[in-house]
């Protein structure tokens, strides 16, 4: 099991001149991962990116989908990623919420279903990354008043906010029908708002701490 | 859940007394103060209801194999234009026109659910038309919940379709109701695009349920070239009339399909 800890330190970052200034919280983020088998790309396979069903409570936000998909193609080192729309209409109606397979040893079965292993093969399809868990706000207090009149108006108050996010991606390889292991990411940002006339949001960018974390350590995982 | 409601926001109105004070002026601030109310209050009423109109959908080509069986796909008057109005929590209203989307629906499913497909109107004579199987379908519940209702970002969408099958005697074969389910995740403002796309999510988990479970819940196979139900089956006669059709609720044989019934469930 590899472990990545890390403290993105507050940065200030300036948007519209002077008036308005944007600066990130404090996020801590936790990735790891645990491998049960050997994995490997070669030439020409490719990775597809699901979220586990709703119909079992998941509740993956599908812009968190979305970012780890761009983030694991993008790079000199970028995967090969086949949209997960076009992969779910293509094996129509075998990964739909409802009849997705939720263990992989479903995966027989499935592969001897008419023309899915065929799709597979020429989709070059040999992980499939099935993504659980999402972003919550934990915990939040202070408040703030806005007033307005024709001579002006203005903000007064302090507000916070924190939020985890907590995902799973299990890879599965298709080549072994078999589970490769998992990587989580677990992290916690704290976002505030202190406002003198005007607010200064001070926002920790969570979900996106988790994508990129998940991204990488997903992408190192599977080149191994 | 990701929301966040942390501004207590107070306006404060704010009046001139010099300019309150000129006579002549008083017709003018009165007829914008009465221009500004009704706009506010048309506002506020433009913001209490949503409405959604579902787009045609389109369900792509299954990778199944066809039950070899001609099929007559009864439309009935209700999916012309099925339109579900609903107030939520007393504050908002939805409506939702769902339109021919359904018809639309059935007739793409079961053109690559089935060999052949012949769709009757509601008020077509089933006799004049050459089948092994009719098939009625109908709308049995629709619901949704807003995340207001449901205290998550998403919008969700349940449909409750009932087919009733036949045989081409007019014997009532088999008897499905079929729950589904759709779930999207709010985007934008409003919620409209969110709450439509939940529809179709659900009509796309309707069209997997009926492809995988299809011939397992009603043995629609057993009538190809002219097979009969069996006779404990009550026979109804399959008439222009779609009303005379229907099996009273009390002597129904209902079985739904609940369960998930995916590929893990046959691995099993």
């Amino acid at each position: 099991m590899r472990q990545n800890k890390s403290m993105v330190p507050v940065k200030a970052v300036p948007l519209f001149g002077l008036l308005t200034v944007c600066l990130a919280g404090c996020v801590t983020s936790r990735v790891e991962d645990a491998r049960e088998n050997v994995t490997g790309l070669n030439a020409g396979d490719s990775v597809v990116i699901m979220a586990k069903s709703y119909h079992q409570g998941n509740a993956t936000e599908s812009k968190y989908i979305t970012c780890i998909e761009d983030a694991l193609g993008r790079g000199s080192q970028g995967l090969r990623v086949i949209p997960r729309q076009q992969f779910v209409d293509s094996l129509f109606p075998w990964f739909e919420p409802r009849t997705a397979p939720a263990e992989t040893k479903g995966l027989t079965k499935l592969m001897e279903r008419p023309g899915v292993s065929k799709i597979v093969n020429d989709l070059g399809v040999r992980y499939i990354v099935w993504l659980d868990g999402d972003t919550e706000t934990v915990a939040q207090g202070g408040s703030l008043s806005c007033a307005a009149g024709p001579g002006g108006g203005g903000c007064f108050g302090f507000a916070w906010w924190q939020k985890d996010a907590d995902y799973e991606a299990a890879v599965w390889d298709l080549e072994g029908y078999e589970s490769a292991g998992t990587v989580t990411a677990d992290v916690s940002g704290t976002s505030f708002l202190p406002a003198l006339v005007v607010p200064i949001p001070l926002i920790a960018r969570t979900q996106a701490a988790a994508c990129k974390g998940l991204a990488q350590q997903l992408r190192a995982f599977i080149i191994q | 859940m990701n929301s966040v409601e942390l501004y207590d926001t107070e306006v404060l109105s704010y009046t001139n007394p010099d300019f309150t004070s000129r006579a002549d002026c008083k017709p003018l601030i009165a007829k914008t103060r009465s221009t500004l109310s009704v706009s506010l209050l048309l506002l506020a009423l433009a913001g209490c209801g949503s409405n959604v109109t579902m787009i045609e959908p389109t369900i792509p080509a299954p990778r199944i194999e066809k039950i070899p069986i001609n099929v007559a796909l009864r439309i009935p008057e209700e999916f012309k234009d099925f339109v579900h109005e609903e107030n939520v929590l007393g504050k908002e209203s939805w409506t939702i026109h769902l339109g021919n989307s359904n018809a639309t629906f059935f007739e793409q499913l079961f053109g690559y659910l089935f060999d052949g497909v012949t769709v009757i109107g509601p008020d077509d004579d089933a006799r004049n038309f050459a089948f092994d199987a009719l098939i009625e379908p109908s709308i049995d519940g629709f619901e949704f919940s807003v995340p207001n209702q449901s205290k998550t970002e998403a919008f969700a969408v349940w449909i409750r379709y009932r087919l009733r099958i036949f045989d081409r005697e007019g014997n009532n074969a088999s008897n499905w109701t079929v729950s589904a389910y759709g779930k999207s995740q709010k985007q934008g403002i409003g919620g409209s695009d969110s709450l439509q796309r939940a529809a179709v999510l659900a009509m796309r988990d309707a069209a997997a349920l009926i492809i995988m479970q299809m011939d397992k819940a009603t043995n629609i196979s057993s009538l190809a070239g002219g097979g009969l139900a069996p006779p404990t089956s009550r026979p109804v006669k399959v008439a222009a009339d779609t009303s005379s059709n229907q099996v009273p609720d009390d002597e129904e044989e209902d079985f739904g399909v609940f369960a998930i019934g995916g590929i893990d469930d046959e691995a099993e």
